[in-house]
This record gives structure tokens, sequence and C-alpha cells, in this order.
């Protein structure tokens, strides 16, 4: 009998699983994306990619993308290392080791539904609220969902990553056997500041730095949580393509595969162009 | 005292989704400013138990499908895993790996599905079972990766040095060894496909209707009702599965893939 | 490293040849309608429609659904899709050149109508061919003309609307007739009005656009970009005086009708509308909507148009689908669908064309209570717009008041 061994190698296998399909898609869309391809496509041209690159609200789009990432992810970082600094005892045994693991259980599609539901205008705080007499209209309550600057998209992250993170940064903290290096630098005579800006953090930080990538680039990539709390303008960047795809004009089809491909290759950047810097640092300092 | 408020809040905060969808899943109707809902039902709980409920055939859809995603990832990666981890190229292919998880899924559906209306497979539970495997098992490349330690390969080499087959060292020595990996694999498999939503949608064209695809259409109905329900049951399993055992769903080890 | 780019550049080559395996078409010329019913049973089959209602999600899955198993052995799957996003799809299967379609049948109208038929994604002529459609009102030019443009028996009329403001009376006595009147209550309740972004939205501004233009007659016929232009500023300079008294100060806009109902239902919103006349009474019976609820169509008027059933080309189930709408179609389920505990439906059918026992029942049926008479809005009843005016509407309203 002839396995599959014998006919093609691993590595090919895993070429065929892993990157092929990627590859395949990228070369669909961008051989659509110039018009080579494509049911009212006439032929090559430029003129598709050049309305994405000239067009502001692109750009919008993706930087505000970056920007609820980053700002979600720097949220959940200080809340995370405040709980690991002065909870870790009881992160590792007790009621609250067992229910930091909870929202782990939380699809992004539930945490965006609870989110609207429990913060709209006219969602369950604002009910409570005015039932108790701080607020006398809808008005009052501030706009939450469905906002401007995306406040919903980052409080749906932030619930989403900071467990994560915490339990994280909390492996990290007793792997790293940070409580002993804290012991010898008091010893030493660190004051309590010294020993957190100068000890705990540096060592949290460096061990979980491609975590804290990672999850920004699952913030940008995130799609049921801007559906659900997002608005037209500004929209987030995978939101902005599907919409752009399934869009009343025919013709707008070519430059959502344009602004796929941007995307794609803005995250990539973003991934290998930090692991190159973080080799380069640790080399530097090698 | 500081420290208990504090947690208490955590506590709340982590809680009262729960709550807060169980109550909205016997809501009736939830007139502005009523804090809970003016009107309750339990049909809609009730008729979770007929078979023919939507809602519960998406429940019956979403269990084989996370399931079949799991174990096929599993059993995929962890062949690779081992193939990586003997391998000169190791930490190239292992940072490879991320390449899909870097894509949003839903970007990723919108670029190969192409492919699926080609070959025939959008729309149907085979098409969206390849689309999230394609997804996952990269995943679980990275997570079964950190079992091949160096104790493990030479636990491997001393086996077929004393006369093992390779059948018997994998059913042996390593499928025992790696149980704790492949579980973990399994779960975090299974969890990335049971929460899925913008792909699914995509790739299954409406037609594959998990759990999550149930949630999002009954939100455009305006069923809050019925979205709090399919909510309720979509965090189910995975509570379930982190009383039984909070480790198949999260480990927290230095054992994670080093590719710098 | 070699082997996998030749891999990838094959892989490549393979999108670029398509196969055109294309079977023979169906020509219907071949079928007399026993034959239809013969070769069209017992099949599983997919429509797709918007399923943004639970009262129609209702009448289609126990109503419809199992009298089709019974009566025809057909087991029809129902699925959620509308407007851009059937287009998207069965664009994209035609340049896969996939051999079968997702979907068989579904529920369109006016510009996907016009875009379906645009990409050549539609199956017909077909209508004719149903025993039931004798019945239908053609000659009605809100029924037989969708958006301007000749059916040409690509796509059959199931149901018959139009569009109405919706308020609640308890809170306005005199609600809005004219823009004017529209503008300075707006201006007096800063906040409270809005439209969705989708199909009801636009459908509102095209009327907007009517009124501004003079009358339905002056945008009739084909598209004219001159009209347009000229119209189309004197709106967006309209709206963008109401733009700061909108909710949310007219940045934002709720995506569909479901979202804009439970505003107006929770009092955020003092106004929401709705493409059905009928709605009103349905979303009063459900619960959502409070009995002080009232439909009305201001002065400006208000759309009427039709929702019709289209066939994809690459269906598989043809007969099967041709089956199913001549159900739709038939009296006793444009009955049903008309009742305003249904659905609230108008009917396609002409009425006076059936026999005696069919029009007594369409005349009595139960009376809407919260939605004005069909015969009193029908005089303030507009036509549809060529489709290019909807689809231009859509793009510039995100342009000139979104963005």
């Amino acid at each position: 009998m002839i396995s599959i061994k014998q006919i093609i190698s691993w590595k090919t296998a895993l070429f065929i699983l892993m990157l092929l399909p990627m590859m395949l898609g990228l070369g669909y869309g961008l051989l659509y994306s110039f018009g080579v391809i494509g049911l009212l496509n006439t032929g090559f041209t430029t003129e598709h990619w050049s309305d994405v690159l000239l067009n502001f609200n692109f750009w919008k789009s993706l930087l505000f993308s970056f920007g609820i990432g980053l700002i979600s992810v720097g949220i959940s970082l200080v809340i995370a290392l405040w709980m690991v600094v002065n909870w870790h005892h009881d992160l590792r045994k007790g009621k609250l080791s067992t229910l930091i693991y909870l929202p782990l259980a939380f699809p992004a599609t539930v945490v965006g539904f609870f989110i609207f539901q429990s913060f709209s205008k006219t969602g369950f705080w604002s009910r409570l609220l005015y039932q108790t007499g701080v607020i006398s209209e809808i008005e009052d309550f501030p706009s939450l969902v469905n906002d401007a600057y995306g406040i919903g998209i980052i409080l749906a992250s932030t619930f989403i990553i900071t467990p994560f993170l915490s339990l994280i940064l909390k492996g990290i903290f007793e792997n790293e056997d940070v409580t002993r290096f804290q012991h010898i630098a008091k010893s030493l005579g660190a004051s309590q500041r010294q020993v957190l800006v100068k000890i705990t953090l540096p060592i949290l930080l460096q061990k979980a730095k491609t975590s804290l990538l990672l999850f920004l680039i699952f913030v940008i990539g995130s799609y049921e949580i801007p559906l659900l709390l997002g608005r037209q303008n500004p929209k987030m960047i995978t939101v902005a393509i599907v919409d752009k795809a399934q869009r009343f004009n025919l013709d707008d089809i070519p430059q959502a595969y344009a602004m796929a491909i941007v995307y794609v290759l803005f995250l990539l950047f973003l991934f290998f162009g930090f692991q190159r810097l973080a080799k380069l640092k640790t080399k530097a300092y090698a | 005292m500081r420290k208990q408020i504090g947690q208490s809040i955590v506590g709340f905060i982590i809680l009262f989704p729960i709550v807060f969808l169980l109550i909205l899943s016997f809501g009736k109707q939830w007139f502005y400013p009523h804090i809970l809902p003016n009107l309750w039902q339990t049909s809609q709980w009730e008729s979770l138990f007929s078979p023919s409920f939507q809602l519960t055939k998406s429940l019956g859809l979403s269990l084989l499908l996370s399931i079949s995603v799991g174990l096929v990832s599993t059993v995929t990666a962890f062949y690779f895993s081992k193939k990586i981890a003997y391998s000169y190229n190791k930490t190239t292919w292992l940072s490879l790996a991320y390449v899909p998880y870097l894509l949003s899924p839903i970007i990723f559906a919108v670029l190969i599905h192409f492919y699926f209306l080609k070959t025939g497979l959008s729309g149907s539970l085979l098409g969206v079972i390849i689309a999230q495997f394609l997804i996952c098992f990269p995943f679980g490349i990275i997570i079964c990766s950190t079992f091949w330690t160096a104790q493990i390969q030479s636990l491997e080499n001393l086996s077929s040095t004393l006369g093992g087959s390779s059948t018997q060292t994998l059913k042996r020595v390593l499928l025992p060894l790696a149980k704790s990996t492949l579980l973990l694999c399994f779960f975090q498999c299974f969890l990335i496909s049971w929460f899925e939503y913008g792909l699914t949608h995509f790739i299954g064209a409406g037609k594959v209707k998990t759990l999550t695809v149930s949630v999002f259409s009954y939100v455009n109905e305006a069923n809050p009702f019925l979205a709090a329900l399919a909510g309720f049951l979509l965090i189910l399993p995975s509570v379930l599965l982190l009383l039984a055992n909070k480790k198949l769903i999260f480990k927290t080890s230095n054992k994670r893939p080093d590719y710098e | 490293m070699k082997n996998l780019l030749v891999l990838f550049a094959s892989s490549l080559l393979f999108i670029s040849c398509q196969s055109s395996s294309e079977t023979k078409p169906l020509n219907l010329d071949d079928y007399t309608w026993k034959d239809i019913k013969a070769e069209g049973q017992a099949q599983e089959m997919t429509m797709m429609m918007w399923k943004g209602d639970p009262k129609i999600n209702v009448y289609m899955q126990e109503y419809i659904k199992p009298k089709l198993l019974k009566k025809h052995n057909i087991d029809l799957t129902i699925v959620d899709g509308q407007g851009n996003y059937i287009v998207q799809m069965l664009m994209a299967e035609l340049q896969a050149g996939a051999n079968t379609s997702e979907i068989d049948l579904m529920w369109i109208n006016g510009e996907t109508f016009y875009q379906l038929r645009q990409i050549d994604a539609l199956f017909g002529p077909w209508t004719s061919k149903l025993p039931n459609a004798s019945n239908i009102d053609f000659e009605n030019p809100f029924i037989g003309k969708d958006f301007q443009q000749a059916i040409d028996g690509y796509e059959m009329p199931w149901g018959n609307v139009q569009m109405t403001l919706i308020y609640n009376q308890d809170k306005i006595q005199q609600p809005p007739q004219t823009r004017a009147e529209l503008l300075s209550f707006v201006k007096e309740h800063p906040g409270k009005f809005t439209w969705n972004n989708h199909f009801t939205g636009l459908t509102f501004m095209k009327a907007l656009l009517m009124d501004i233009a003079g009358g339905a007659e002056v945008l009739k016929g084909e598209f004219n970009e001159d009209l347009y232009a000229k119209y189309s500023d004197e709106l967006w300079i309209y709206l963008n005086q109401l733009k700061p008294y909108l909710w949310r100060q007219g940045e934002v806009f709720p995506e569909n009708v479901a979202q804009m109902h439970q505003l107006f239902a929770n009092g955020e919103l003092l106004f929401t509308m709705s493409n059905n006349d009928a709605e009103v009474d349905n979303k009063v019976e459900e619960g959502l909507f409070k009995k002080s609820s009232r439909a009305y169509v201001p002065e400006f008027g208000s759309i009427q148009n039709s929702h019709y059933l289209g066939i994809s080309k690459l269906s598989k189930k043809k007969l099967s689908a041709m089956l199913v709408v001549n159900e739709l179609i038939s009296e006793e389920n444009q009955l049903e669908k008309m009742k305003p505990s249904v659905w609230g439906d108008g009917t396609v059918l002409q009425v006076s064309k059936l026999d005696s026992v069919f029009q007594k029942k369409f005349n009595s049926i139960a009376q809407r209570h919260y939605a004005p008479p069909r015969e009193d809005i029908q005089k303030k009843a507009l036509p549809e717009l060529a489709p290019e005016y909807m689809i231009r509407l859509a793009e510039d309203f995100k342009k000139n008041l979104i963005d």
C-alpha cells in the first residue's frame, strides 16, 4: 500500500493546508482588484486601487481600528497588571481564581449583545438610573454604544481580553518567580515603588509582549463586536471591507478586495515587523 | 477591606452578564423604564425541548460542527507539530502558523469564498467545517508544539532503541504523555469554532445556522429575548467545561513556544 | 520551496481558466404544467428572504412550509438575506462558474431585480406558466411594474404594500404633514426623529425627493442624471437642515427597521416607519408597540410598491420553485397573508376576477385597528422610481450625511 507520505512530503502537505488557501485568496483578490477577473470588470485597471488608496475613509477606518485596539489592550493591561500585582495570591486560590476563568466562556457575539442591552440609551443601566432618579429622560444617558469614539467596542473588547491577559501575567508571575526577586530587592533596601517599577513590571511586560501584540491584532480583526456596537462612521476596518463587498453598487466590489489586501499586508507587517524588532533588540543586549 | 470591595466588583462584572442573559431569556415584553421585563414567559425554554424548534436544531448543529472541527484539527495539528519539532526550520514554520490567526476569519472568508463556490462547498456544513479547520489547526500546531520537548524526543528515541515499533511508541509512550496537551488543543479548537460568527455566516451562506448565527438573526428581528436564550446556550458548554477543569480551556505555563 | 511556488502558480492558473461546464438550459416550452408538477415535487429547496419580522417568519415557517410538504412533498429551507446580499452571492456564483446555486427562490424587488438582470442571474421568463398567474393584477401599475421596469416574466408579484410613518397618538396629536411641518416638528423635538440606513429609510427619502421635484410625474421613466442632480441637491440641503435635530444629531442612523422599532417602542424616538402599511397592527399585537400607536401617510405621500419572487438561473430546482410560487400566489395563501394578525401584506390578486366566495372573503378581512384603511392611503400613493435613483441615493446619502 502506498501511503500519502510517499506521494507528498509533510512540508508540501502543511503548505497546502496552512498557507496555500490564504495565498490563493490573496491572489484572487489581487486579480479582482486590478480588474483582470470579475463579472463586471472590463480588463486591467489601477482605478480601484487608486480609489482605495486615495479614500480618506479607508485610512480613517484602518487607523480607527488600530486606535481602538491600542486603547482596549492598554486598559486591559493596566487592569490585569493591577490585579496580578496586588492579588496574585487570590488569583491562585479561592473564588477569584475560578471566577477569572469564567469570561473565557463568552463569545464575542454574546459580549456584544450584552453590552448593547445593558449600555444603550434604553439599556439596563439607563433604566436603573432613571428609576433611581439620577436621570429624568432617556436623552440624559450618554451614548455608549454606536458612538463616535467606539466606547462600546472598547468596553466589549476590554471585557474579553482582560481575563486572558490576567491569566497570562499570572502565569509569568509564577513561572518567573517574581516573588523571589521582589524579596531579594526588598532585602537590599529597595522601596515598594522601586520594586514595582524596576523589578515586577519589567519582568511581566518583557515576557508578555508577544501576547500583547496578538491581542492588539485580535481587536483590530474583530468583526462581531463592531457589527453590533459600531456605527456607520467611523467604521472598523473589518466591517468596512465586508460592507464594501456587499454594497448596493456592484462596481465597488473590486475596491473591497483591494482594501482586504492592504489590511492583510498591514497586519503581516505589524506582526513580522515586531518580531524582527524584538529579535534585533535581544541581539543587541546579548 | 479595600481588596474585598475590589474583588466583589470584579466578581459582579463577571457574573452579571450571565444572570442578565438568563433573566432576559424569560422575558416577553420590556418597556422602558422597567428594570426587569414587565411580561414574562417560559415558552421559549419549553420549546427548546421540541426537536423542531430552530434553536434546538442550531444547538445540535453547533455541537456537531465544533466537535468535528476540534477532532480533525487536533489530530492534524499533533501530526504536523511533531514534524515541525524535528525539522530544521522549526521557528519559521511556527511563526508562519500564526498567519491564519493574524487575518481576521471574516477577511479570510471574503478572500477564499470564491474557491468554496467553485467546489460547491459554500453553503454546506462540510464547507464550514473545512473553513473553520483552516483557521483552527495552525492554532492547534502552536499549542501542540509545547509538547515536543527535548525530554519527549529522547523518550521516543529510547522506545525505538528498545525495539518498539512506531505505532507502539505512539500508543504506549507518546499519547499517554500528550493527553493533557491534546485535550487542551481539542477544547481550544472547539471553542474557536463554537464562538465563530463572521466566517461561518459567510461560507455557510446563512444556511448553516449555528448558535452564533442565530443570535444575530434574532437581534435583526429585534427579539432580544430569543437572542438572550441563544446567547445563554452559547456560554453554557464552556462554563461547564470550566467547572469540570479549567486547565482544559486555558493553560498558563511557561511552555508557550518561543520562536524569537 | 520551488515545488511550492509551482503549486501556487498552477492553482492561480486554475482560476483564470474557468471551466464552463454548463448543463443544458431548461426550456420551459417542453413542459406542460402537469410535467412541472410531476418533476418539481418531492425536492428539497432553498428560499432566501428578508427575515427581519417574526410574524412573516411564522407565516412562512409554520403555515406555508408544512403545506408545501404535504401537498407537493417539497421541503423548503428558508434562509436570511436580502437585496445586495443576494446580488453579491449570485454574482459570486456566476464568477466561480458554480454549477448550482445556493438559492433557488428569492424575495426581491426594485433595484435588486435590476441588478440581477444586469448580471443575468435570473431565470426566465417563467411566470406565465403558472396557472394561478391568471389572477394576478398585472394591469395595476403598482404591481405590473417594478421600479418602472417591465417584469418580462422574470419575477412574480407576491405582495403589495405602502410605506407609512408610525407615531404614538398619546404623545403627538397632529403629526407633521408637509416637509416644512416636519422640519419645524423635528426642531421642536430634537433627537426624536430618524430613518434607517436601509430600504425603508431610502424609500422615505425617495418620497421626499419626489415632493421636492413637484410630484411623481417629474421623475417618471428612466433614470435622468440631470433631474437627479438638480433635485437631490435640494434634498441634501433639506436633510442637512434636519440633521442637527435628528436622533444622535444625525451622525448615525439605525442599521435596520427592527432597531428603529425598538427605539420607538422604548420612547427614544417619536416616529418609526414601515414599508408595510399593516405592520403597526402586527407590532401592537406582538406587544412591542403600545396600543396608542398609529400609522399614517403624510400629505406629501409615500411610496407604494410590490415585492416579487425570482428564481436563480443556476438553480437546479427551478420547477420546484415554480410550484412553490404557484402556491404562494394562490387565493387561499394570499388571503391568509393579508390578515392583519398574520402579516397584513396586501394581495397582488385582482379580487374582482376571483370566484364569489373568495371575493367575499377578501372583502371581509378583519379591519386594521391601528393603520388607516388601504383605500384612504391609496390616494397618497407614489409610484416607485427607476432603480438607479435608489442606488444613487444610497451612495450619496452616505457621502452627504454620514461621512
